[in-house]
């Protein structure tokens, strides 16, 4: 589609179109270009009919808020739900955590000194808790197609592993970020509950990257997405009630049992067929 | 499908829109509000399926002697929206006046 503008536009809008079209996607770029040349085209024409009436709106923030707002969309929707995503997140806050165990203890040799010992108990203290978080763990879920997806399978694992480990790590330092002021006062209660504290904040957070990962599409480990209610919880001893999360790239979806009975114990993922894909990319 | 809750100046854009305004500069000059705050509004109403927009016929615009503009139009889901909407903020039929031919 190309529009002809009947005059051109003033040099002030050229460039700022310019300059901005840049942030927008290049899917979303030519209309996004041909939208504003015809806003600032019809803008300047009000302003030339109606000189001395009231002055024309300025459209420059919204040129630049809905560039900005185009750009920002892109970003959320190739990342949001995304692995990479989740790892950065939890990388980032890693990083904060850390700093703040900088800044309390005043400088890194501090900081090193006094995780080391706790370290220690760490090391001891993270079999127990994978321990217990697993067996304890809800469900398990089956994969129709597990056995052709070797390659799925350890990216899935890889991606548990770095975000068990991080999450870990994570809270290993926010327990000894809150325990760290009491820590000259009363060594040996501020080493009691920063044990405490790590217990309950790793099985928290284990509970979570357990319950994330099971959510998690099977192939492109995005989150599952659109939760729909099947059946009917009244009837569950006589049909299946639940609800089922789908992948929105079309790998497949995810069944997970209202109650578990003897004849439906585990979520199912059922991958969708490839002669799909053929179909989806048309 | 249950409405979204839009916020007051998302409320009155939808509303203006319901009511024969097309484009963001006329929604733009009718409500009052800033450019900085229509266009982006209307990308998110566009995202939530609460608007559609589609690009003026070329050959009315030609006849005018102007570029063609992107108009955008309340889908269903919208309508309903929009009555939730006048609900929750009673005055916003008053702040919008109805657009005339």
């Amino acid at each position: 589609m190309s529009h002809l503008l009947p005059s051109p536009l003033p040099p002030f809008d050229r460039y700022l179109l310019s300059v901005m079209e840049k942030f927008v996607p290049a899917s979303e770029r030519e209309e996004w270009l041909l939208a504003w040349q015809s806003e600032l085209w019809h803008k300047h024409h009000l302003a030339r009919r109606t000189q001395f009436a009231f002055p024309a709106p300025d459209l420059t923030t919204g040129l630049i808020r809905d560039a900005l707002w185009l750009w920002g969309d892109g970003w959320r929707r190739t990342f949001q739900g995304t692995a990479t995503l989740c790892l950065a997140v939890l990388l980032s806050l890693f990083v904060l955590a850390a700093a703040a165990g900088l800044v309390l203890n005043g400088s890194w040799q501090s900081l090193a000194s006094s995780l080391a010992d706790q370290f220690k108990r760490f090391l001891v203290e993270v079999p127990l808790i994978l321990f217990v978080t697993l067996a304890i763990s809800p469900r398990r879920h089956t994969d129709q197609s597990a056995t052709s997806r070797k390659l799925y399978w350890l990216k899935r694992q890889l991606f548990l592993g770095a975000k068990t480990s991080l999450t870990l790590l994570l809270m290993f330092l926010l327990s000894a970020d809150l325990c760290q002021p009491m820590h000259a006062a009363t060594p040996n209660v501020a080493d009691f509950l920063q044990i405490f504290s790590f217990t309950i904040l790793a099985l928290v957070g284990l509970r979570w990257a357990l319950h994330d990962h099971g959510q998690r599409c099977k192939q492109c480990l995005r989150s599952l997405a659109s939760p729909t209610p099947i059946g009917r919880p009244s009837h569950n001893l006589l049909e299946w009630s639940g609800s089922e999360l789908i992948c929105k790239q079309g790998h497949g979806a995810l069944s997970i049992p209202e109650m578990e009975t003897s004849w439906c114990e585990s979520s199912e993922w059922v991958s969708q067929s490839p002669s799909w894909d053929r179909v989806a990319s048309t | 499908m249950s409405n979204p809750r839009l916020s007051h100046s998302a409320a009155l854009i939808l509303k203006a829109l319901s009511l024969g305004y097309r484009y963001g500069f006329d929604v733009m000059e009718v409500t009052g509000l800033p450019s900085g705050t229509v266009y982006p509004a209307l990308r998110r109403l566009e995202r939530d399926a609460l608007v559609a927009s589609r690009w003026e016929p070329e050959e009315d615009a030609v006849a005018s002697q102007r570029p063609a503009r992107r108009y955008y139009e309340v889908t269903r889901e919208g309508k309903a929206a929009a009555l939730a909407a006048t609900e929750r903020y009673p005055l916003l039929a008053h702040l919008v006046p109805e657009k005339h031919a």
